[in-house]
């Protein structure tokens, strides 16, 4: 339901006053970021100029909504799953946005350009209705271009939507931008993001949907995203989860307070301490064949006219992903299993 | 027994005790291709796919150990493994997408054989591939 626009006033001025005379927001903002620096404040987002997305007005920041912001202590430390469960699943959404009502908020960028909270009561009244756009132009922090053979896509870093563009729509917003790793872009958050997609669209109903980008002290590049879920119609009966998706690369040492990488050799993830952590989980889960092999990628790319398989960082590893005899393994056990051998080079 | 189950390029099943992904396309040809015929599921299942028409529909916690010869079962949640003697055909639906996933399905597809595939337009799925596959001979 659209708010009149002396509604919008009052709340505009209330937001206002909060911003200014209250600290509230600044503490929020130091247990989410961990770094003492300025509140990220939430602004509205003007949503209605050429789309047929609803207007929605906010004054409260995301992270005001009963948010209980995780510090990155609590975390276990990536070892080799893209993303890891936090309070059992269980997601903390207030019992007041539990409604029919969609709506999104976006976080003011802080004083070192870094995304804050984005929530959303994602319905499919906010979805995308037509073509994405280019984001080359938003740099978010830490953001640096550079790429790695034994990428995926070879580029390291991906411009990574809080709230993914099929959800909102929201395509080149920086307060929605963030500096991640392919691997936590298309391994991590993608799943996510695909799971609520289908389910809103299927089903008519909302989902609320909360991205919050957790930074280590004054770090540019975060590392991880909380991402929760919860589907309101059905009282979470459809969606409802609640994961820290970690920002790594397999392979890829990374510095979090600049964005700076480097290869690790290997198979080690990165991190600023430089410590090694674990590949990515081989499991032992093979897909369908050739499915979609140019976004699941990062795991074993056998040939089926050959019988060779080819692993991340050897000659035709990229060759393969474009070839009509591909087919993907989780793991060169499950291909050796499957009668392929490793290629030499 | 013929085993229908719905995966995602992980051959992932579900995630945090719920189902990836539906689309009612997939409901449809399900309908479609168990007309006639048992369909046994679980009381989970029932929820979505219970009011299919035109079948004998058939809830039961133990659902995979009851159903006989040329019965069809709905896996969603169950391990199969333990029942892999009694699998006739596997009829797959892939979702072409990745979703999160904690319970996979545990049967090595590569050691079956494929006699079917075709694919058409879900209703929120770009692509579903339906395959169907037999015990190798």
């Amino acid at each position: 339901m659209k708010k009149t626009a002396l509604h919008r006033y009052l709340l505009l001025c209330m937001a206002v006053f909060c911003l200014l005379f209250t600290s509230c927001g600044q503490a929020e903002h130091t247990n989410l970021a961990g770094t003492g620096e300025p509140p990220a404040s939430v602004t509205e987002t003007p949503q209605n100029e050429g789309t047929s997305k609803p207007e929605v007005i906010t004054t409260e920041s995301p992270s005001e909504n009963g948010k209980e912001i995780i510090s990155i202590e609590e975390i276990p430390a990536y070892s080799g799953q893209p993303y890891v469960e936090i309070d059992g699943n269980q997601p903390k959404f207030p019992e007041k946005d539990k409604t029919k009502e969609s709506f999104e908020q976006y976080s003011e960028l802080d004083s070192l350009g870094r995304c804050g909270v984005a929530y959303a009561n994602v319905g499919k009244d906010l979805m995308p209705t037509g073509k994405r756009e280019s984001i080359g132009k938003v740099k978010p922090s830490g953001w640096h271009t550079v790429k790695y053979d034994i990428v995926e896509g070879k580029y390291l870093y991906n411009r990574c939507h809080l709230i993914g563009f099929q959800l909102t729509a929201e395509n080149a917003n920086e307060k929605n931008l963030i500096t991640g790793t392919r691997y936590m872009n298309t391994k991590g958050m993608l799943p996510f993001e695909n799971v609520v997609a289908d389910y809103v669209e299927e089903t008519g109903n909302h989902v609320l949907y909360r991205a919050t980008p957790i930074f280590e002290g004054k770090n540019l590049v975060a590392k991880g995203v909380q991402m929760e879920g919860y589907s309101v119609e059905d009282e979470g009966d459809g969606i409802c989860f609640n994961v820290f998706v970690y920002n790594v690369q397999p392979g890829i040492w990374i510095d979090y307070a600049t964005g700076e990488s480097r290869e690790d050799g290997g198979n080690s993830g990165g991190g600023k301490d430089g410590k090694k952590t674990p590949a990515p989980d081989a499991g032992s889960q093979t897909g369908q064949d050739g499915a979609d092999a140019k976004t699941e990628a990062v795991e074993i790319r056998g040939n089926k006219k050959s019988k060779i398989y080819h692993c991340p960082g050897q000659a035709s590893y990229e060759e393969m992903a474009d070839s009509d005899h591909l087919v993907v393994f989780r793991s060169e056990k499950e291909a050796q299993v499957a009668g392929y051998r490793k290629a030499k080079r | 027994m013929i085993v229908i189950v719905c995966l995602d390029d992980k051959k992932g099943m579900m995630f945090n005790h719920r189902r990836q992904s539906r689309d009612q396309a997939v409901t449809d040809r399900i309908q479609k291709i168990c007309a006639g015929k048992k369909l046994w599921m679980n009381a989970y299942s029932d929820k979505l796919y219970g009011s299919l028409e035109g079948m004998e529909m058939a809830i039961n916690v133990d659902f995979l150990s009851l159903a006989e010869i040329g019965e069809f079962s709905l896996i969603e949640s169950e391990s199969l493994a333990p029942f892999a003697e009694k699998i006739e055909q596997i009829i797959v639906f892939w979702w072409n997408r990745t979703y999160p996933a904690d319970i996979y399905l545990d049967l090595d597809l590569s050691q079956w054989e494929r006699k079917e595939r075709y694919e058409f337009p879900g209703a929120s799925h770009e692509k579903i591939t339906e395959e169907r596959y037999e015990r190798r001979k």
